[in-house]
């Protein structure tokens, strides 16, 4: 009895240190990465982590719970990289959110003030002396017309009386009591810090240092109006209203932008610039019309060559095996090189496929040629996989049927035209449908062949003629030119709602979601 | 009789002859390319002119193409890929197939619907949080493996555990039944019953897996700056890219030596991946 308990006892005290000590390294060291992220104050990251661990803790510490046990690690996974970059594409789709428009309000507006910095009217300057008062970096300061002068400390610059002042034989202000004086060599090492310098002046007016031994006075010449929201431009008297759209633009001219600006929170304005923005809009309605018919075509075409050969071959044949072999080669094959080999064989000059054909035909700058590349690229690709499912279908067919139609004296043909594929259709639906969204997203096929081109870049056109809508995202959002993250989420947003309803449709059809226990 | 059964099978066999050619025309061009070594794209010509292996030696030896890196790259990125989902998708495909819970069939129902999102059409997004990420912790940000990795797993995590769960739903609930009256707990039914009897799925998931990871190009090409950390995929592509002409000749000896063990593999596990096809869309 007692050397079984011990048995049982030793088998189950193993895995338990195992388990503890899995358990305390995971924790360490998800604790202190949650440490970092909080100590970077990145106090979303921090807490997300922070879950995480509570969640692993109180799961994985207890007895019950145990479909969670099984559950936690996919479910974080599936969250963090999954669900939460959906969501996050959909927020962010409701930002104007691109090039100029990529920091935050506040970011934007003291960029904006950076530039409204401007000498007053007199252009008042200053001879500074640079030292360290109370532990800071301040100035004296000397106005160049009146002499008077002032210590700029802590923010601000205060009038000092003549009397607590040392004079250098210019009358210029050098010394203070509790004033330590910086040598100009340690001056250089403080730069970053001395152009920063701001000392108030009241009234708006403010110094700031121009060299190392001179400020001057300057104005901000933009105001903020905070009950209106409205941004003054005093020097030029330019009201600056914020448009709604990311950007202050003048009141009696819209079209007049103040850079930069930020990200603005305007639920339907990338959706309905689709829509309107004659700009936009056109490339769009090209691209949303080939992406479906590329989808369309490029099924049906590799569908018919692959079933085709699933009925050629279902007899017994002779070579058959050889064949079978040779021709699921191209699915075999990883597909991103396939395509780069196609690309270099389709070159005008030096290409195989002009070599073979004997004429030096530009594919990639016709876009009807261009179309016609990537449809036949794909359908090298993507009838192997047409011909293994379609002759698997071909081989669950019941047997049966044909023979009752046989003896019914219906002919081969008749069989296969009128009772084989209508059922192999209807079997093989589901594939086809997963098929079309597969293709509806096949970034693959036109960004390493024609990388969406031929496209005229001279005519302003931000979409060549073979970009399927993922393809126009990724260029939206990570061009060259301009780099429009919001449009480029709405578009995506727009291939979620399509590539998920034509899912959901089909499951529907295929009654799996009903059949989910 | 022989003479009508010919002529009855003859337009199968010219059927099959002609997508035959179709499929080889790029595989001989590449392998003519990658033996000829004037290596442009300009002097490749379909006839076999001359035989060399300086291709793949500067495949090997070049310092502006670590191609062998490349190599590396994707196939440990992809082998961590498929082991780590298949695990994790494992683990939860079991839940929902052999435990009963409050929240189960809504649970499935939101795999299946997310499973059939791609993952990669969230870019935008994905490339925002990654490079939040990047800025407190590097090593899993934009710009690296780990970052890569982690999308990769979330990706496919749904699809596999989908798959795997559709298999063991076909394993007879006797089994665990009569190891729980053994006394067996459910990570000992899962560790001494379903593993070892999925066996051969769970590799055949891991291997579709492999060869999905290995082909992604989108945000491998996204995340992936630095030449060194680049995957087979994004570095091919962004040294034809450049100079798609005078880089053929390393380029089809590249690709050539790439897809040979990708090939092998799929070859050999061709009866399990088709019977995988049939039922249920995996690949195309």
């Amino acid at each position: 009895m007692s050397k079984n308990y011990q048995r049982t006892g030793s088998v189950k005290l193993w895995p338990l240190i195992v388990k503890i000590l899995i358990m305390s390294l995971f924790a360490s060291g998800l604790g202190y990465m949650m440490y970092v992220a909080f100590l970077a104050g990145e106090n979303l990251i921090g807490g997300v982590l922070a879950v995480i661990l509570v969640a692993a803790f109180v799961v994985y510490s207890q007895k019950g719970l145990v479909p969670l046990k099984f559950l936690l690690p996919g479910i974080v996974l599936l969250a963090i990289f999954v669900v939460t970059p959906i969501l996050y594409t959909v927020l962010m789709s409701g930002f104007v959110y691109k090039t100029g428009n990529e920091i935050t309000r506040d970011q934007a507006l003291t960029q904006i003030y950076e530039t409204g910095y401007v000498p007053d009217e007199n252009y008042t300057a200053f001879y500074m002396t640079l030292g360290r008062y109370e532990g800071e970096v301040s100035a004296l300061l000397t106005e160049q017309m009146t002499m008077t002068a002032y210590l700029g400390t802590k923010g601000t610059a205060t009038v000092l009386d003549a009397a607590e002042v040392q004079l250098d034989e210019y009358g210029t202000a050098v010394g203070l009591e509790g004033f330590e004086p910086i040598s100009f060599e340690e001056a250089a090492t403080l730069e970053a810090e001395i152009i920063d310098l701001r000392f108030d002046m009241g009234e708006g007016k403010f110094i700031r240092p121009e060299s190392l031994d001179a400020a001057s006075l300057m104005i901000q010449a933009f105001t903020l109006d905070p009950a209106s929201g409205e941004l003054y431009d005093s020097v030029n008297d330019i009201t600056y209203v914020d448009n709604g759209e990311g950007n202050f633009v003048n009141k009696a001219n819209p079209e007049e932008k103040l850079f930069p600006g930020w990200r603005a929170f305007s639920p339907l304005e990338n959706y309905v610039g689709l829509v309107t923005d004659p700009v936009i809009r056109g490339p769009f309605i090209n691209v949303f019309i080939w992406t479906f018919s590329f989808a369309l075509i490029t099924v049906v075409t590799m569908f018919a060559a692959g079933l085709a050969l699933a009925i050629a071959l279902d007899k017994k044949l002779r070579f058959k095996g050889f064949y079978k072999s040779v021709l699921i080669l191209p699915y075999a094959i990883p597909s991103f090189m396939s395509i780069l080999i196609w690309n270099g064989m389709f070159n005008r000059d030096f290409g195989a496929v002009n070599q073979l054909l004997g004429a030096p035909i530009d594919w990639y700058n016709d876009p009807t040629l261009a179309k016609l590349v990537i449809l036949i690229v794909n359908l090298w690709l993507g009838f192997p996989y047409f011909y293994l499912i379609s002759s698997g279908a071909l081989q669950a067919l019941p047997g049966e049927l044909e023979e009752a139609a046989a003896i019914d004296g219906a002919s081969p043909g008749q069989i296969m035209a009128r009772i084989k594929l209508p059922l192999l259709l209807q079997i093989l639906s589901p594939l086809l449908i997963a098929s079309f969204a597969f293709n509806f997203n096949n970034f693959n096929i036109v960004y390493l062949l024609t990388n969406g081109g031929p496209i005229n870049v001279l005519a302003g056109e931000t979409a060549g003629a073979t970009d399927i809508l993922i393809t126009y995202a990724y260029k939206t959002a990570f061009g060259s030119a301009e780099q429009n993250l919001g449009l480029a989420s709405a578009i995506s947003v727009i291939m979620f709602f399509i590539v998920g309803g034509l899912s959901l449709w089909s499951l529907r059809r295929s009654k799996v979601l009903e059949s989910v226990m | 009789m022989k003479r009508t059964n010919f002529r009855a099978a003859a337009w199968r066999h010219t059927y099959a002859w002609i997508l035959i050619l179709f499929s080889i025309f790029p595989i001989y061009v590449v392998i003519v390319s990658s033996f000829d070594p004037t290596g442009g794209l300009a002097s490749s010509s379909l006839i076999p002119q001359r035989f060399s292996w300086v291709n793949y030696e500067t495949l090997f030896n070049s310092p502006t193409i670590p191609f062998m890196t490349w190599i590396w790259n994707s196939s440990y990125l992809a082998a961590l890929n498929a082991v780590l989902s298949i695990v994790v998708g494992a683990f939860s495909a079991f839940a929902f197939s052999r435990l009963r819970f409050k929240g189960r069939k809504a649970g499935l129902q939101t795999l299946l619907l997310i499973q059939v999102f791609p993952a990669f059409l969230a870019l935008a997004a994905i490339y925002v949080m990654m490079e939040r990420i990047y800025t407190i912790f590097p090593g899993i940000g934009l710009g690296s493996h780990g970052g890569l990795l982690l999308i990769y797993l979330g990706g496919s995590m749904g699809v596999n555990a989908w798959l795997l769960k559709g298999f063991i739903d076909s394993i007879p609930m006797e089994l665990d039944e009569a190891a729980k009256i053994d006394g067996a707990s459910p990570f000992q039914i899962f560790w001494q019953i379903f593993v070892p009897l999925s066996a051969p799925v769970l590799a055949v998931t891991a291997l579709l897996s492999f060869i999905g990871t290995f082909n992604e190009f989108v945000l491998a090409s996204l995340f992936l700056q630095d030449v060194n950390l680049r995957t087979v995929a994004v570095g091919l592509q962004s040294f034809v890219g450049a100079q798609f002409g005078a880089n053929w000749g390393p380029f089809a000896a590249g690709s050539i030596l790439a897809s040979v063990p990708l090939v092998a593999l799929f070859l050999f596990a061709q009866r399990y991946i088709v019977g995988g096809l049939v039922s249920g869309s995996v690949k195309g």
